[in-house]
């Protein structure tokens, strides 16, 4: 044992401010981070363990201004920073997410990002790395060390190579030609007994602590004692801490006979060792990095831990470590994942080390480390979001009118739409009884024109193409060359040698790529330009529809399934005669920078016949009670005509089209499943409910509604069995399988 | 940053060397070849191009504004080119976007659909 006295200098008792720590002020010095300013206050600021200070550990970790799991050792203390330390042996709280308004954009991330590009990144301040960083600009290279000492914390390298770092004013992004990883070496952690008490420190930690003048009382050291600190230091092997109250009172060690000796201590300093300092290296995978210093080191590993906490962020002790490989984990990542060990917050940063080491004293082989993942350190959501985006959803040119109708707004097929103007129902009602209006500007459209634009469309589409007419339309699948419906949507004729096509809202970016991708592989003289952001489109529809299209202008509307050029209240329009609600219907597809206009003259020209605009939802139930397939919605990936129902729109006559050969050689074959209507009494079950038969789900539903026409539930789903029964349940109640179109099956009410 | 504004012009899907020889009618005219086949001609009036299939479109469905590239950089992950004059085309602020670069050294047109306006503006703001 030796005695070491106290240096005279030892104490800069000058007081820079308070941080609050549960709500007590605490106060720190100059350079103080918080964990040191909280030891200075005769406190701990986890909830004990070993310190290492230096940010390899959990046992720091507190909440330091609302931000849970930070390590107060990587944190400079500042005036009012607040400090909350994790509930005792447990994890702190989540924060309850207060109600949110999924349907409003995300605000901006901001967290700043800032990126810099050098030739050589150093990860870490040390002598190593100060080294390597002389070297490289020795050598005329740009260079940039970065110091978690000077509060830049390495989160993660990436391929490109790119570090990513936080830093004390946001994130900085690091893009380097080479990344060179001087990370220094950790110090290795007591496994036993009470390792867990307040009060242990390692051999550096206490010289930190002595350097800033923290008393720390009658100090102990086993191992190797910290240098210039005046403790007492204890030979032989580490049995054990004693404590009282969650503080060490003493340590407890045993010679080579076993015999043990107890003694007393306010405080522990441990020096077990060191252990290469490598995460990020093993985190860098196929990215080629550099370790120097020792990080690179061949170190000797810590004894085999035998009893005690071998995980502090986890829990894990050595005996769960035992009941893992007990059950089988007998590998280092599986018995991780079993255990629990190293899984915590500072990723094996402390007990990896001793879980190879008692890995090995059971195989006879020392275990290859575990890959790192980022990030290495806990960052907030926004730290993680910094620099990204979520994808954009596009605006309608009448986003504000629906806003100013009240409209609830949600996201669909990559735009923003209205949901619902605040009463379905009336919405619906205008539609069947009255005129109402729907923005369908989002829809695919697509302009074709060339020599070969028959050709290209024969064998695009399933069905005819050549007999359609100039001003004339017809629906169409987009199958895919194994006969699955990809899209759907019209081809208008326009002249011999132009069309329009038009696509599913969320189809229209594939279908496009689809069609351009068949020009090329057939080399075939058509012309594409995709105008869904060019032209806004309106569909104006219900009974009266026709009764404000002449009001509008339009003197000599197309008969259905015709088109026109012509001006609606003034405004050039492609005037479409179609119907998706199962009335009659008329979609004027026009610029982009009339769209308000148009909007505005309809509902003025349509007040006195009670004009009212609906919404998607209302919409979906207006289709529902045609039947009408909304692909993407009710379509699986391997959804072809005949499980749909729709055949009739499949000419296997043709010689040629995407998907035939497929629809040829499946056809003799039995189908199992099929898309079919339902109905019941009461209200509209969820959709996606489970579909019931003899006990067994035998399909889902993918669209349903309660019709206010029909007064009952009406449902379209999948039937998934050979046998396919008449009766069926669903949300507990007996449903009806029934032919499709639920309302209007003759389309008298479409053509009118 | 400065407001997107509408900018309206024609749009011409031609055969490439058609839309090569192209003469456009029209004041202050600013060709952006989208694509080897496709032009969008900010401030054109009318088109000369010699194919008959040509599709020609009056074109407002996008919105720009002149900016300084610098303004850009921290929101774009991808190299711009070095030649003038050039059009790049790619993510800002992952909106799909397209930067007009002019032979003459200065401000750059940054341009996108319409209806990605809104999106673009709070990203650069």
């Amino acid at each position: 044992m030796t005695e070491r006295s106290v240096p005279a200098d030892a104490a800069p008792a000058v007081a820079a401010g308070r941080i609050i720590v549960d709500g007590r002020p605490v106060v720190f010095q100059a350079g103080d981070s918080v964990a040191m300013a909280i030891l200075r206050g005769g406190e701990v600021p986890g909830r004990g363990g070993t310190l290492c200070l230096a940010g390899d550990c959990g046992n720091c970790l507190a909440e330091v201004d609302g931000t849970a799991y930070v390590r107060t050792c990587q944190t400079a203390a500042r005036p009012g920073l607040r400090v909350e330390r994790h509930p005792d042996g447990a994890m702190p709280e989540l924060p309850v997410v207060a109600a949110m308004d999924l349907t409003a954009t995300p605000l901006p991330a901001t967290v700043e990002v800032h990126h810099v590009e050098v030739d050589v990144v150093v990860l870490g301040g040390g002598s190593s790395g100060r080294a390597a960083a002389a070297e490289a600009q020795r050598a005329g290279r740009s260079v940039l060390v970065l110091d978690a000492g000077a509060g830049e914390e390495i989160v993660a390298v990436y391929a490109g190579p790119l570090v990513v770092v936080r830093t004390l004013t946001g994130m900085l992004h690091v893009h380097a030609h080479e990344i060179v990883v001087a990370t220094g070496a950790a110090e290795i952690h007591p496994v036993c007994p009470g390792n867990r008490l307040a009060g242990i420190v390692t051999a550096r930690a206490a010289e930190r602590l002595q350097a800033a003048g923290v008393d720390l009382g009658r100090i102990v050291s086993v191992g190797s004692p910290p240098a210039g600190v005046p403790v007492t230091s204890v030979d032989g092997r580490l049995v054990r801490f004693d404590g009282e109250g969650g503080r060490v009172r003493a340590v407890v060690t045993a010679d080579t006979t076993g015999a043990e000796t107890s003694m007393p201590a306010d405080t522990v300093a441990v020096g077990l060792g060191l252990t290469p300092r490598d995460l990020l290296a093993r985190m860098a995978g196929a990215v080629p990095v550099r370790v120097v210093g020792e990080a690179a080191a061949d170190l000797p590993f810590p004894p085999v831990p035998t009893e005690g906490v071998v995980c502090g962020c986890m829990g894990t002790t050595v005996a769960d470590l035992a009941d893992a490989w007990d059950r089988g984990f007998t590998e280092l990542e599986l018995l991780k994942r079993a255990s629990q060990a190293c899984l915590g917050t500072c990723q094996g940063g402390a007990c990896l080390p001793n879980v190879r080491s008692w890995i090995a004293a059971r195989t006879g082989e020392l275990p290859d480390p575990f890959t790192a993942r980022p990030a290495s350190r806990q960052i907030t959501l926004a730290e993680a979001a910094a620099d990204s985006y979520v994808d954009a959803f596009r605006r309608t040119p009448l986003h504000d009118e629906h806003l100013a109708a009240g409209a609830r707004m949600d996201r669909f097929g990559g735009w923003w739409r209205p949901w619902h103007y605040g009463d379905t129902v009336a919405e619906y009602w205008a539609v069947r009884e009255g005129v109402s209006i729907g923005d369908v500007s989002t829809l695919g459209k697509l302009v074709v024109s060339g020599p070969d634009v028959v050709e290209l469309l024969e064998r695009l589409y399933p069905c005819h193409v050549a007999d359609i007419k100039p001003g004339r339309s017809r629906y169409a699948l987009l199958l895919n060359e194994r006969g699955h419906v990809m899209d759907d949507g019209m081809i208008l004729r326009e002249t011999e040698t132009r069309f329009v096509l038009s696509f599913t809202s969320g189809g229209a970016a594939n279908a496009e790529m689809w069609v351009r991708d068949w020009i090329d592989t057939w080399g075939l003289r058509v012309h594409v330009l995709d105008r869904t952001m060019s032209l806004a489109a309106i569909n104006v529809t219900g009974p009266l529809a026709r009764t404000l299209m002449t009001r509008a202008g339009l003197a000599d509307p197309p008969r259905f399934l015709g088109h026109v050029h012509a001006d609606v209240a003034g405004i050039p329009c492609h005037v479409m005669r179609l119907s998706f609600t199962g009335e009659a219907a008329f979609e004027l597809h026009h610029p982009v920078d009339r769209s308000v206009e148009l909007w505005r003259a309809l509902l003025e020209l349509g007040h006195d016949l009670g004009i009212q605009p609906h919404g998607l939802q209302a919409l979906f139930g207006l289709r529902l009670e045609k039947g009408h397939v909304i692909v993407g919605m009710d379509t699986e990936l391997d959804t072809t005509p005949r499980r749909l129902g729709m055949d009739w729109a499949v000419r296997m006559e043709k010689p040629r089209f995407i998907g035939r050969g497929s629809l040829e050689r499946t056809a003799k074959l039995p189908d199992h499943r099929r898309w079919l209507g339902f109905t019941m009494p009461g209200p509209a079950p969820t959709e996606g409910s489970p579909i019931w038969s003899d006990g067994e789900v035998v399909g889902n539903v993918t669209g349903s509604w309660t019709s206010p026409l029909l007064g009952k539930a009406l449902m379209l789903g999948w039937l998934r069995r050979t046998s396919f029964p008449d009766r069926v349940e669903i949300d507990g109640r007996e449903a009806v399988v029934t032919p499709t179109p639920f309302y209007d099956p003759e389309g008298h009410r479409a053509r009118a | 940053m400065r407001a997107l504004e509408r900018l309206r012009g024609l749009r011409v899907v031609a055969d490439p060397v058609a839309l090569d020889a192209a003469r456009w009618h029209g004041d202050d005219v600013t060709v952006l070849r989208i694509a080897p086949d496709d032009a969008f001609a900010i401030g054109a009036e009318g088109v000369d191009v010699d194919d008959p299939d040509a599709i020609v479109e009056s074109e407002a469905g996008f919105v720009g504004a002149w900016l300084p590239v610098s303004a850009l950089l921290a929101h774009i992950e991808w190299p711009l080119p070095t030649d003038r004059p050039a059009l790049a085309q790619g993510s800002v602020a992952n909106v799909p976007a397209k930067l007009w670069l002019p032979a003459e050294d200065g401000d750059g047109l940054l341009l996108t659909a319409a209806s990605y306006a809104d999106d673009l503006t709070s990203r650069l703001r």
